[in-house]
């Protein structure tokens, strides 16, 4: 046992060194900022399940009745179905849904998606976690 | 011999000591618990076919290696950024020459806004091999495999003969020749333009590249993935990759059409005009 959790924690150490492996079809960072994180409620109005990327918008009402709708964007088709994610099932426009994300680097009412809770308090994931495809935190190479 | 230079010398074997002992830790402890043997062709080879994740170490269905967790995540916090010890490629720092490391480098500070899937072109290898997010269909025959990537929706045809094509010209996906040595199939691959990356942001390399992979079967859910790539050109040395590709039985390879609806390049083309500031320095 010791020699397995010794054999982890090498491993671990090893792993922390490395380089992300982690693709995607673009680049997280370039678009959206992982240090704005942001939770929003609201209806769902259009989905567009389309490659490279999926995306649905969202009718959001704020404290003094304006409605503002968002866009977020996440992984394609076939990510989602193996996410379980049933294209006619899962979400549909009307439905109400509150949606974990980071904000692009423009301001627009844009976000990258990663998580989204449903009415019956189910949650599945939408989209990546930040970094994912922008090199995260390690470059390939070492810094000089 | 340098003070400098000694410690530089015990610190890389260490570290060398280290990673080999980590990566036999890892795939022993696969090994352990693996069930059942790799499944055998009709002409004694083991079988590849079925259809694989890369970059995975659990074993099980798509659903029950990747629930929870999402591939790439942490699972214990949907806000925590992308882990890479969640996925399982065991390599070491890229040896760029130091001019190539400088552009590597210039990827990774341009957060790989000059990805090249990001305008939906073949990834190339090994990078295609270890996108998690996408499975890999293996179709095994006595003279040829044929590999089908889910991702771009590309494919591979490798014959066994151990022989290249006598029109190689460069191309995204080279040129495959396999051979099997015992229990592993080893793919010798030449050909290649220099418009893809080898793997993670900004790897680029040139069209000298030859990568030797090496499949090897362990058991029936998992095979041992070990790339060695070679490109004098940009590399010191050769460069070499270890992971691990898991069977997922009842998954199926999907189309995948990535210029569908492309919104990424006009979006940095916005980026860029506007002056947004994206870079990590």
């Amino acid at each position: 046992m010791a020699r397995q959790i010794f054999g982890a924690w090498l491993l671990a150490v090893v792993l922390s060194r490395l380089t992300n492996p982690l693709l995607a079809h673009h680049s997280f960072g370039a678009e959206y900022d992982a240090n704005k994180p942001i939770t929003l409620t609201g209806v769902v109005t259009r989905i567009d399940w389309t490659n490279p990327h999926s995306y649905f918008y969202l009718d959001v009402t704020d404290d003094k009745g304006n409605v503002a709708n968002w866009k977020f964007e996440g992984y394609p088709p076939n990510a989602l179905s193996r996410t379980g994610w049933k294209r006619e099932a899962t979400m549909k426009p009307g439905d109400k849904v509150t949606v974990f994300g980071w904000r692009a680097r423009d301001a627009s009412n844009l976000a990258h998606s990663r998580e989204v809770t449903f009415a019956d308090g189910k949650k599945l994931f939408f989209g990546p976690p930040a970094g994912t495809g922008d090199g995260g935190t390690t470059p390939a190479v070492k810094v000089p | 011999m340098t003070r400098g230079f000694l410690v530089a010398a015990i610190v890389a074997m260490a570290w060398s000591s280290a990673f080999l002992s980590a990566q036999n830790a890892a795939r022993g402890t696969a090994r352990a618990s693996g069930k059942s043997a790799a499944p055998r062709a009709s002409d004694g080879k083991p079988d590849l076919t079925g259809v694989w994740q890369g970059a995975s170490n659990r074993r099980g269905t798509w659903e029950e290696a990747n629930s929870g967790l999402g591939v790439g995540g942490t699972g214990r916090d949907p806000s925590a950024p992308a882990n890479p010890a969640s996925q399982q490629v065991i390599t070491e720092p890229a040896p760029y020459q130091p001019w190539a490391a400088a552009r590597v480098l210039e990827s990774f500070n341009k957060r790989g806004i000059d990805d090249p899937a990001a305008l939906c072109l073949p990834l190339g290898l090994p990078r295609v091999t270890i996108v998690g997010l996408f499975p890999i269909q293996i179709v095994q025959t006595p003279k040829q495999i044929v590999i089908l990537y889910e991702y771009m929706h590309i494919f591979r045809v490798i014959p066994l003969n151990g022989k290249h094509a006598d029109d190689v010209v460069p191309t995204y996906m080279g040129d495959s020749a396999g051979h099997w040595e015992g229990d592993t199939l080893v793919v010798d691959v030449i050909g290649f333009n220099d418009k893809t990356w080898l793997t993670g942001t900004g790897t680029f390399h040139s069209e000298a590249l030859h990568l030797t992979e090496r499949y090897t079967r362990v058991d029936k859910d998992q095979i041992n993935y070990d790339v060695t790539i070679d490109d004098p050109k940009v590399l010191t040395r050769p460069w070499t990759i270890h992971t691990t590709i898991m069977l997922r039985e009842g998954t199926r390879v999907q189309e995948y059409v990535c210029a569908e609806n492309n919104l990424d390049p006009a979006r940095y083309e916005k980026l860029l005009k506007e002056g947004i500031n994206f870079t990590r320095q």
